[in-house]
Order: structure tokens, then C-alpha cells, then sequence
């Protein structure tokens, strides 16, 4: 039993909260704040507790740690909070210098009315209860762990590997699209006025669970029996879905495009590239400046000009290449961080060439009316046509990177990853497969830039910022390097989620934030790694496996 | 017929003159190895003879044709193949695969399915653990897996840069009995060792590195008889 390292788990919890607090979530929400906090001060009881359970803690010790966890997080916040509300009560502005720190901030937390707060009611009944509240959180939290221990162990795998949880796994995709459909029908009224947006979780969790289902599959014939199933109910879909579902779906489809790219460039080549939106803007502009009715001066040329989105895509994809080439050309000596640093300013370089050079590209005013992809007479210039597109091109540019991957390429940028020297004395020609990796990765990035040109309609630089490539980069390490249906998943999770969020804007980036955080201290392989990631960062389990094997 | 011409190199690295003027030949199915100290140039040598760096002066011939021009791997394809100082194996891929990346720039299906089953029966450790990750291995397992990886570029010299370093006796013994086993099965080899014992009693030839110059250069066995190199180099007095 070790006292003091419950006290510090409880100071972080308390710092944690105390953040959230500063950020103004009692404001926000309310008094149902308290629920969340109760809730965050569990779960982290849980997983602070839990990994100390090896050393052999007992049900008692469990509850007890927890209890101190919860009371220390608990009188730290209630200290604050109390110095809050005298100040308040004594007339001191703390709104100066903690800008979300209200009376009604104090009154979410203990329950007393704002007006009481200034009045300098004592808000310490209404502290006493909070404090208890998270020393019951604590206790239920430690109390859990004991659902975690090596004894239990044997339950939860079998509990895990039994054919009901595997019916499970392979009913909830169904569930959820059931669930979803549900809402559809008349009289059915689950999610009120924010029908669509259930709808899009729904559907979020839907496609989710069905790749963590393909995952589970036992055979290879089997996952590719899932496979298609999903891949007809995800057709299906966008005739489902209504404008607001589609717009977003389809945001999320060409980002999912661009990080199978990336995954090309960084999960199997190793190249760290923070500069990936500059291809993305590339592909971009080249489609608009080439299609746009008032344009800039390439339209102006008699044997370019008002190509349509089938003429310019290709263009655009050569322009991609092109890019990726040459500013592989000059990194080819670099590695790590100095390839980090050079093209994270290739990416800002692009971005200031779109808003300076005004007489070719627009400046700041951007290109407008960028034409719409048209099939077979049909336009597609709506969400659901442009979902359909960005489908089609994640499906190509998925089917193509998985052959290239298993391809003799993909065995030479697997090779580069792990050493470069070594990878040289294998016969293995560094410039030409650098170039390969860059020049396909950014390929894809255009594409999916055409795709997004059309989507958007008007382009401006400012749609090319840094946070794209971070975006990108971001959702391939949570949804797992080096994975097609990671690169999914994570599109699904920061492209997605937070559009549906926006309701809680301010607080996007601070999830955004914490799900960074949490992801890489659990899961560092991500939701659905390669099998080789999951491999490379449990290598230590593997040994101890192979070695017990051994012996 | 010599395989192998070094004439007369000068290798730097930056300002530092590592190689200064070394010669030496390495004749078909011969196995020749390159004793010397610490920094004497015997990596440095290699790395020339394989293209990774590039000498300043002088000229690396193989098989009658100048290496200059050519980049290190394109080396590979000529027939040049290492086993890496401190075994360089791809420690997150699978024994299988580090295998197959020997044979990157190889077509004939059939001859590396071959070259396959040869390492196989050469070490059969590395077929039991085909699957495994290679940075699990042991050491002695990582250096037959380095040394089966150079064999699946099918070479026609092999170039080896200290084999036996940090491995127990017992498992030096056998690596240098695989060297042997190789070379009668045709690969010319160069051998670069500390273990200089070792080295020249599977050695035809050796020659002696000091700080970037050869300085002695003889048949195995009259090394293994030369006052200085006893002293030197095999601890004798």
C-alpha cells in the first residue's frame, strides 16, 4: 500500500480538472459538470490503480487508494473553488485574470445560486458534496481494478475468445446500421431535433465496429466476406443520409484519402513529412486554376483552360507527383528531424507562394466557382455526389497501396524504415525508392486536393494551413500507422467527430488534445495498427513469449 | 585470377586521412582476411571496397571492371555482398523477411526459393524462428541471420566485418566454421577481424592493417609463425 502515490494521482487528477475548470466547462454546462468531473475522477482512479494492481493489491488497499484519490482531487478542488467564492463575494473581478472564472461558475460546481455566491453565502455544504461525490468515484473506480487483476485474467480472455462475444462483435456493425436506419422511420423518434447528428454516430460507430469486426475475423475468406458486406452497406449509405450527413461523410472520406497517402510516406517509408498539406493544396489549385471560369492566366491560354474535373484530375495528379519529386530531390540526404523541419517549411512555402503570387493564383481572394465533377451528364457537385467520388477514390487509392505495399517497393520502404545503411548494402537504390515514396504519397494528396477543390467550390490559401498536415498526421497515429482501415477509423475520430462536436467548440481542441495524450500513453500502436506496428511496440511481450516458448 | 584489385587507395573522412595507399588482391574461392587494431581502417576498407563511401584516390576493381562509377548498390548487383559490422539486421522484421531483402534486387523465383532452402540447411535456427522477429534473436542467431541474408544475394565475394564480435567462444567456433562451409561451396570471401587467432587459421591469406597502411602481407600460416603478429595480435609472446 503506498499512500503517497495515491496522493500524487489524486494531485494530477485534481490538475486535470482544475484545467477543465480554468477552460470554463461549469460555465458551459452547467451543474451537469459535476456528473462529468465525478466521472473523469473514476475512470482515472481506475487506470492509475490499475496498473499497480501487479503488485499484488488486495480489495481493501484497492478501495482505500481509491477513496484517497477522489478525497485529495476533491478538497483541492473544493480549496479553489472556496477561494473563488469569497473573492467573488468580496467584490474581486477574478474574471481578469481567469477569464472563464464566473459566480456562475461556482454555482455549477456547489449548487448555489450565483446570486448566493456574491451574497457570500458559505458554499461549503455544496463543496463538502462534491468532495464526497469524488471520494465515491475514487472508491468505485479502485474498486474496479479488481475487475483487472491476474486472476481475472483468465475470465476475460476466455470471456473475450468465446463465440458469444464473437457474435457480438459481428452483430453490433449490424446493430448500429439498424439503429441508424431506425431513425428513418416515421413515428420512430430517438434523437429529436438532433436526429441527423445521431444519425452520423450512428453511423460513425457503425463503420467502427464493423472494421474492428473484419479485424476479429478468423480467416482470410472471412474478412473479405466482411469486407464487401461493409463496403455495399457503405454504398448503400449516401442514399440514406441526408445533406448535413453526406457534407461531413464526405469530408471525412477525402481525409481518409490523404492519410492512406501519408501512411505510404511515413508509415512505410519512415519519412516523417510535416508538410504534407502542400501537395494537398497543390492538387488543389491545379485542378481550379485550370477549371475556374474567371481565372487567373492559365485559363487564359487557348490549349489549356476550362478543362472539366476529369481532364484537370490528371493534371492534378501529375503536379502532385511532380511536387513530391522535387522536394524529395533536396531531403534525399536527411533523416529525422532535419526531414521534419524541411518539410514542415515546404508545406508553409506553398502556402505563402497561393496567397503572394496574386497575378497567377488569386492572392487571398482564392479561385472561385471551381467547377463540379459531371458523370455521364449527372453533376455531382452536392455532398452526395462528392461522397460518392471521394468512396471511389479512397477505394482505388486503398486497393492500390495495399499492392503496393506488398509489393518488392514496399519490402525495400519497409527495409528503409529500419536502416538505411544496411538497407543500401541490400542492393536496395535509396534515391529512387525515397523519391517513389514521396512522389506516391503526394500523388494521392492532389487527388484528394482536386476532389476538395471541387467540393469546396471556392479555395482560398488559408484552406491549406499547417493544421492539415497535423490533421493528417494525427489521424493516421491514432487510427494506427501503417493500416488502411486506421487510416479510416482516425478520419472517422478527428475529422468526424469533431464536426459533430461543434457544438462544444471551444472544448474540439482540448478533447482533440486529450485523446492525443491518452492514445499514445495505451494504445501507442493506435485503434487499428498494421499487425507489424502492433508487433514493433510490443516487441517486449513478444520476447518474453518467445523466450518462455523456449525454455 | 583475382577477383577482387584494391590498388593504391585513399579513403577520408572529412579531413581525416583514413586509408592511406592500400592495395590489396582477393583471388577467386580464396577467403582472405584483414587483421589490425582498433582504427586501423579495416571497416573503412570495406565500406570503400562496397561503395558506401568513396575513396578520394586510387581504384576498386571486381571482376576486371573499375567500381568507381558505380553507386553502393549497384555493387550488390555485381556480385558484392556484406554481412554489416554489428550483424544489421532489420530488428522489427521477420527472419523470413530480412532473408528476402538479401534477394532484393534478384528475379529468378526459383534461384532465390533455392537460396532459401541453402541458408535453411546452412542454419537451420533460422528456419525454426523464420517467423520471428529478428531483433528477438540471439546474438549468435543475428549473425547467422546476417550471414545468411548477404548469402541470399547470391555473391560471389562476401565481404565480412567482424563476425565474431561479441559473441560467446562457442558460438564463435561455429560462425567460423559456417565461413568455411561457405567458402567451399565457392564464395570468395574477405574477412575483416580482431580475432586475428581465429581469422587466420580459416584464412589462405592475410594482411595486416596499421592505421590506414597494410604493413605486412602473407599466407595464413607464415603470419601465424611472424614474430609481430604473434605478439600483436595473437597475445603471444
Amino acid at each position: 500500500m503506498n499512500i503517497r502515490d495515491s496522493i500524487r494521482s489524486g494531485l494530477i487528477t485534481f490538475g486535470l480538472i482544475l484545467f477543465l475548470n480554468l477552460l470554463g466547462l461549469p460555465r458551459t454546462f452547467g451543474s451537469p459538470t459535476i456528473i462529468l468531473f465525478t466521472v473523469i475522477v473514476g475512470l482515472l482512479t481506475l487506470l492509475f490503480l490499475r496498473d499497480r494492481h501487479d503488485r499484488k493489491y488486495d480489495l481493501p488497499s484497492s478501495l482505500l487508494n481509491g477513496a484517497i484519490i477522489g478525497i485529495v482531487a476533491g478538497l483541492m478542488l473544493s480549496l479553489v473553488t472556496f477561494i473563488f467564492a469569497r473573492m467573488q463575494a468580496d467584490g474581486i473581478q477574478v474574471k481578469n485574470v481567469f477569464a472563464q472564472i464566473f459566480p456562475e461558475h461556482t454555482a455549477a460546481l456547489t449548487g448555489i445560486s450565483a446570486d448566493d455566491v456574491i451574497a457570500g453565502v458559505s458554499v461549503l455544504p455544496g463543496l463538502i458534496k462534491l468532495t464526497g461525490l469524488f471520494m465515491i468515484a475514487g472508491i468505485l473506480g479502485g474498486g474496479a481494478t479488481r475487475l483487472f487483476t491476474e486472476r481475472t485474467q483468465a475470465y476475460r480472455t476466455q470471456l473475450a475468445t468465446s463465440s458469444a462475444a464473437r457474435w457480438l462483435v459481428l452483430g453490433l456493425p449490424f446493430l448500429f446500421y439498424a439503429l441508424f436506419l431506425s431513425l428513418k422511420i416515421e413515428g420512430v423518434d430517438i434523437g429529436g431535433s438532433d436526429e441527423n447528428i445521431l444519425g452520423l454516430i450512428f453511423i460513425f460507430i457503425f463503420i467502427a465496429s464493423a472494421l474492428f469486426a473484419i479485424r476479429g475475423a478468423n480467416s482470410g475468406r472471412e474478412r473479405i466476406v466482411y469486407s464487401i458486406g461493409l463496403i455495399i452497406l457503405i454504398l448503400i449509405l449516401p442514399q440514406l443520409t441526408d445533406l448535413f450527413q453526406n457534407a461531413i461523410l464526405g469530408a471525412v472520406a477525402i481525409f481518409i484519402v490523404m492519410g492512406i497517402g501519408l501512411n505510404i510516406v511515413v508509415g512505410y517509408a519512415g519519412l516523417l513529412d510535416l508538410g504534407y498539406v502542400a501537395f494537398f493544396g497543390i492538387g488543389a489549385y491545379s485542378y481550379a486554376l485550370l477549371s475556374a471560369p474567371k481565372s487567373y492566366f492559365l485559363v487564359n491560354l487557348p490549349w489549356f483552360g476550362g478543362l472539366t474535373f476529369w481532364t484537370g484530375l490528371p493534371v492534378a495528379l501529375l503536379m502532385g507527383v511532380a511536387a513530391g519529386v522535387l522536394l524529395g530531390i533536396p531531403v534525399l540526404r536527411m533523416r529525422g528531424d532535419y526531414l521534419a523541419i524541411v518539410t514542415l517549411g515546404f508545406g508553409e512555402i506553398i502556402r505563402l507562394l497561393m496567397l503572394n503570387l496574386r497575378d497567377y493564383t488569386g492572392g487571398p481572394g482564392g479561385v472561385l466557382n471551381v467547377p463540379s465533377p459531371i458523370v455521364f451528364g449527372a453533376d455531382l457537385g452536392n455532398p452526395k455526389g462528392i461522397l460518392y467520388l471521394a468512396m471511389l477514390f479512397a477505394i482505388v487509392v486503398a486497393f492500390l497501396t495495399t499492392r503496393l505495399r506488398d509489393s518488392r517497393l514496399g519490402r525495400a520502404w519497409l527495409a528503409l524504415r529500419e536502416d538505411e545503411d544496411v538497407a543500401q548494402a541490400m542492393g536496395i537504390n535509396l534515391v529512387s525508392i525515397k523519391l517513389m515514396a514521396f512522389a506516391s504519397g503526394a500523388g494521392f494528396a492532389a487527388v484528394a486536393g482536386a476532389l476538395y477543390a471541387a467540393r469546396q467550390v471556392n479555395i482560398f490559401p488559408d484552406n491549406f494551413t499547417l493544421l492539415v498536415s497535423i490533421d493528417v498526421l494525427s489521424l493516421i497515429i491514432i487510427g494506427g500507422m501503417g493500416s488502411i482501415e486506421g487510416a479510416v477509423l482516425g478520419s472517422l475520430a478527428l475529422i468526424g467527430l469533431p464536426e459533430i462536436l461543434r457544438s462544444v467548440n471551444e472544448y474540439r481542441i482540448v478533447a482533440y488534445g486529450a485523446l492525443l495524450i491518452i492514445m499514445m500513453i495505451l494504445r501507442p500502436e493506435g485503434l487499428l495498427p498494421s499487425a507489424r506496428r502492433q508487433r514493433e511496440l510490443h516487441s517486449e511481450d513478444e520476447t518474453v513469449e518467445s523466450a518462455s516458448a523456449a525454455d | 585470377m583475382a577477383l577482387l584489385v584494391v590498388k593504391d587507395v585513399h579513403t577520408y573522412y572529412g579531413k581525416i586521412h583514413a586509408l592511406k595507399g592500400l592495395s590489396l588482391t582477393v583471388d577467386e574461392g580464396e577467403i582472405v582476411t584483414l587483421i589490425g587494431a582498433n582504427g586501423a581502417g579495416k571497416t573503412t576498407t570495406l565500406r570503400t571496397i562496397s561503395g558506401v563511401l568513396k575513396p578520394r584516390d586510387g581504384s576498386v576493381e571486381f571482376d576486371n571492371e573499375d567500381l568507381a562509377s558505380f553507386r553502393a548498390h549497384e555493387i550488390v548487383y555485381k556480385g558484392v555482398s556484406m554481412v554489416p559490422e554489428g550483424r544489421g539486421i532489420f530488428s522489427r522484421l521477420t527472419v523470413f523477411e530480412n532473408l528476402d531483402l538479401g534477394a532484393y534486387h534478384r528475379d529468378d523465383d526459383d534461384g532465390i526459393k533455392q537460396d532459401f532452402e541453402k541458408v535453411y540447411s546452412l542454419f537451420p535456427r533460422l528456419y525454426e524462428r523464420r517467423k520471428q522477429v529478428a531483433g528477438t534473436l540471439s546474438g549468435g542467431e543475428q549473425q547467422m541471420l546476417a550471414t545468411g541474408r548477404a548469402l541470399m544475394a547470391r555473391p560471389r565475394l562476401m565481404l565480412m566485418d567482424e563476425p565474431s564480435m561479441g559473441l560467446a567462444p562457442i558460438l564463435v567456433e561455429s560462425i567460423f566454421d559456417t565461413i568455411h562451409e561457405i567458402n567451399q561451396e565457392g564464395t570468395t570471401i574477405l574477412l575483416v577481424e580482431q580475432n586475428a587467432h581465429m581469422a587466420l587459421q580459416v584464412a589462405h591469406r592475410g594482411y595486416v592493417l596499421q592505421t590506414g597502411e597494410i604493413v605486412l602481407h602473407d599466407s595464413a600460416e607464415s603470419l601465424r609463425e611472424n614474430e609481430m603478429v604473434k605478439k600483436a595480435y595473437l597475445g603471444m609472446e
